[in-house]
């Protein structure tokens, strides 16, 4: 049955590679209840505007590095933001002292570890990178 | 034109008011005072409005001011903690450096999340060779790191050191970086840890809110290279400016901020440069002043908008109010002017005659009264000329009134002519014009104005079409002389017209003495020869005419003579005018035909021979309608025969008026009457027209005769009116022969008969009887009976 499964997550995933370059889903500890968030608030997480869950609980945003294609690919997608968009907000709100961006990690094993074992953590990922620890949190 | 009365003007101000009162009265005067108040609000307007934009200005002045410090305070603390972040993960790299090989540490500084964010910032770790030990982000380094200032300057430098800005060859973006030393003070030279940025980091506190698209955040090097530089979205770097003309040495966080043109592009800024304490360098913040002060100017622009509009809003209704009070003035004015213009009018008619527009007589009376007070204060003389046209009447009234208005209208116009701008033409009325010379000091400059005056009316006038020529005549009288006052002076000037009438026609006459004896003789003649005919005192006396050949006694003429009870014999020509004027001619001239014929028929019977009688017409008796009448009456009462009635006219008559004077003259023809021509020679009678008349008589006049022996051309006259007279089968008699020269000249030259003192004067009847019978005797004596 679970090989089954990865069979066809694998499957999928090979679809989805030749369909699309890097598909990027974004991800919670399979811990954390979430299931659903609006891209408003997925926004909000990330550009360090919003520090907790619907539910009440702290969030915990991770990101990957600038030399991660996934980084891009989630911040277009779910953002509609540019990289350097990106940079400049984190550049005011570091200047202005008002904030810090998401700490980084430099791949997608590492971020799938990272996401997992902190049951606040919400991070992006490719899902060949997907495992049982992890939950796909869909974005309306 | 004579002004008559002063003009007194209503709109001055008297002038005995002082004229501090008019001014002020002026002022409260409707049209000035609508601008005075409209001056008035138009000032307080503008002042208002001009005060209100001058502290617009200064509070948007001071606003600008408070905010650029309020940008600069905020701006250099957030450099200064930024630097100071900066400094920290140096240090803090550099630290752990002497425990854990470089290639780990920003691994385990990472995960410790200790480093600055990796999304900004890099940190690279560089050995004393410039091999890259380690980095962040590797590729953001140059490929010779060696030659990168912050590398160079960080091996002799202890502190933190601030590299000139690169361009990242990538991203092409401006980057920053700072270094610091690896290795002890004073040891060897080990390497330096390195963190880089982009510029931009620096000025992304920029904020649209507070600085606008045109203010300026940047940071300078005591160097005087632009780290970075932002306006609006423009961010640049690397630029040298003069540091210290930018940045002022001892700036206190209070000083006054103050506008200066930011010389990298020439805008105008309040501008804070101020040196940072703890680094090398100052931070620039500058807020536009086109921008800050943007609000201000709109404000400006709407006060000054209003203020226009009111101002346009009191002019118009200052203007209004204006033009309402101006026109009512106006209308006033007018109103006032159209009463003094009627005034005028009346004033003008009391005193001109509507006809010429001349003064009359009312209006020459006062400026006679004038002209004398002055000719008397200044010793001076006046002239009065008192003018008569001498056939007004005839042509009014075959003209016909409209004509004869004309003839005085263009009359007026040209005696004004002929005057100087001074002197003054009147009409009396009727026919009569008095004209007055001021100024006259003597009688040749009176004469000359006289002269002039009849040239001018001697032009012929052009009326109902028709062109006539009109004769005045003119008497004149001097002031003082003739009289001194009005009244004097006009009856002088009166008395001297009806002499230049008398006198000849179209002439003018000086008054004398002599011509008011002649005057008062007149008024004395006029009354008494309208009693002379009932009190019978007319006589007629009796002139022979004879055969100039034969001598024989050929006819009589009756010469009428007035025998006045206190004046005694008057002759013809001093009465004869007058009755011819007054009309009294006709019942006389009446007498005298009755009379001649009753006396020739007397003498007849007394035995005289069949003498013609000859009788003087005067005009006026000629062509009185009643005239056959009275021949007829006068031949059948006496029983004269007709042949032997000779009248005698003048040239004059005959030409009169021809058509009448044949129709008269042919009637008397048929009636056997005989016709002769009385002082022929001295009319002037057209030629060719004399022998349309029935004549049987032509009589020389004795102005001819008395002065043919020494006047060759006046003999050589004569004897061609003889040879005119025989042409025309007349019968020619010379009248007022007074010599045996002059009769033996005229019979030489084959004249018929002749009269005159030579033969006998004019007798009363008695003694012409003996006369008569004298010379009848005599003759019988000399001549023989055939």
């Amino acid at each position: 049955m679970r090989i089954t499964m990865i069979a066809w997550i694998s499957l999928l995933s090979l679809m989805a590679g030749t369909v699309r370059a890097a598909e990027v889903v974004v991800v919670v500890s399979s811990r954390n209840p979430i299931e659903t968030l609006s891209r408003a608030q997925l926004t909000d997480i990330y550009l360090g505007r919003l520090n907790r869950f619907p539910n009440g609980k702290p969030v915990n945003p991770v990101d990957l590095s600038e030399r991660s294609p996934m980084r891009g690919e989630f911040y277009s997608r779910y953002l509609g933001r540019s990289p350097s968009q990106i940079k400049v907000h984190w550049s005011r709100l570091i200047f202005t002292g008002r904030g810090q961006p998401p700490p980084t990690v430099a791949s997608g094993d590492a971020m799938a570890e990272s996401v997992a074992e902190n049951p606040n953590a919400i991070g992006y990922l490719s899902p060949e990178f997907l495992d049982e620890r992890l939950r796909v949190v869909a974005i309306d | 034109m004579i002004e008559v009365t002063e003009q007194t003007n209503q709109n001055e101000p008297p002038v005995d008011s002082t004229a501090g009162r008019s001014r002020l009265h002026r002022l409260i005067e409707p049209p000035i005072l609508s601008i005075v108040m409209a001056v008035l609000f138009l000032t307080v307007i503008w002042v208002f409005t001009l005060n209100l934009i001058a502290r617009e200005r200064a509070s948007a002045d001071r606003t600008a001011a408070v905010m650029a410090m309020d940008v600069a305070d905020t701006y250099e603390a957030q450099v200064v903690r930024a630097l100071r972040e900066i400094d920290h993960a140096l240090k803090m790299v550099r630290d752990h450096l002497g425990h854990l090989p470089a290639q780990e540490i920003l691994e385990d500084l990472r995960s410790a999340e200790l480093l600055p964010p990796e999304i900004i910032f890099t940190v690279s770790i560089i050995d004393a060779r410039g091999e890259i030990l380690d980095s962040t982000n590797r590729s953001s380094l140059a490929e010779d790191v060696t030659a990168m200032d912050f590398f160079k300057r960080a091996q002799e430098q202890e502190e933190m050191v601030i590299g000139q800005p690169q361009r990242d060859r990538q991203s092409d973006e401006w980057r920053l970086t700072f270094s610091r030393r690896l290795g002890e003070a004073g040891q060897r030279f080990a390497g330096i840890v390195a963190l880089s940025v982009h510029t931009g980091y620096f000025v992304s506190g920029y904020e649209s809110e507070a600085l606008g698209e045109h203010g300026v955040l940047g940071l300078v090097g005591t160097d005087g290279v632009f780290r970075v530089r932002r306006t609006g979205n423009d961010i640049s770097a690397g630029t040298t400016i003069d540091y210290n003309a930018l940045v002022p040495e001892d700036a206190t966080a209070d000083a006054s901020v103050e506008v200066t043109v930011n010389r990298w592009d020439d805008t105008r800024r309040y501008t804070i440069a101020r040196k940072l304490y703890e680094f090398p360098l100052a931070i620039v913040v500058g807020l536009s002043e086109a921008e800050q002060l943007a609000p201000a100017d709109r404000i400006e622009r709407s006060y000054i908008w209003r203020a226009a509009m009111a101002s346009i809003l009191v002019v118009v209704i200052a203007a209004l109010l204006g033009r309402l009070s101006w026109q009512l003035r106006k209308s006033r004015t007018r109103v006032m002017e159209e009463r003094a213009e009627h005034a005028r009018n009346v004033e003008y008619l009391a005193y001109h005659d509507n006809l010429t527009g001349l003064p009359n007589r009312a209006l020459f009376s006062r400026l006679i009264y004038q002209q004398m007070q002055l000719a008397r204060r200044y010793e001076k003389r006046l002239a009065l000329m008192f003018l008569d046209l001498d056939r007004f009447k005839a042509i009014n009234d075959s003209l016909g009134h409209d004509a004869g208005d004309e003839l005085l209208q263009k009359m007026g116009k040209r005696l004004k002519e002929s005057l100087r701008e001074s002197d003054i033409v009147a009409r009396m009325g009727g026919d009569e014009f008095v004209m007055l010379l001021s100024e006259i000091t003597e009688e040749t400059q009176v004469t000359t104005v006289a002269g002039k005056i009849l040239a001018a009316v001697a032009r012929p006038f052009t009326l109902a079409e028709q062109e006539f020529r009109i004769t005045i005549s003119i008497g004149i009288a001097m002031f003082p002389a003739d009289g001194e006052d009005e009244q004097t002076l006009m009856k002088s000037a009166d008395t001297a017209m009806y002499h230049a009438k008398e006198g000849g026609k179209n002439s003018f006459r000086f008054y004398s003495e002599k011509l008011n004896t002649d005057s008062l003789e007149r008024l004395t003649l006029e009354s008494s020869l309208r009693k002379a005919l009932e009190n019978k005192e007319f006589r007629l006396f009796y002139q022979s005419k004879q055969d100039i050949t034969t001598g024989r006694l050929t006819g009589i003429e009756a010469l009428l003579r007035w025998q006045h009870p206190d004046l005694g014999l008057i002759p013809p020509m001093q009465f004869i005018p007058l009755a011819e004027e007054n009309g009294l001619i006709v019942p006389i001239g009446r007498w005298v035909f009755k009379t001649a014929c009753r006396q020739n028929l007397a003498w007849q019977n007394q035995g005289f021979p069949k003498l013609s009688m000859a009788v003087n017409i005067s005009k006026r008796q000629f062509f009185d309608e009643d005239f056959l009448k009275d021949v007829g009456d006068a031949l059948q009462e006496s029983g004269m025969a007709p042949e032997l009635l000779e009248l005698e006219i003048t040239e004059a008559i005959l030409m009169h008026d021809m058509d009448w004077t044949i129709r008269i003259l042919k009637d008397l023809k048929q009636m056997g009457v005989r016709i002769a021509i009385d002082d022929f020679g001295t009319g002037y009678s057209s030629l060719s027209k004399l022998k349309e008349f029935p004549l049987n008589t032509l009589k020389i006049d004795g102005s001819f005769i008395q002065n043919m022996i020494p006047d060759a051309e006046l003999k050589s006259l004569t004897m061609a009116l003889i040879d005119l007279g025989k042409s025309l089968g007349c019968t020619v008699v010379a009248e007022g022969v007074e010599s045996k020269e002059q009769a033996d000249l005229l019979r030489t030259h084959s004249c018929d008969q002749f009269q005159g003192f030579y033969i006998n004067k004019p007798m009363p009847p008695e003694e012409f009887t003996s006369a008569v019978r004298e010379q009848l005797k005599g003759y019988a004596d000399t001549v023989s009976p055939d």
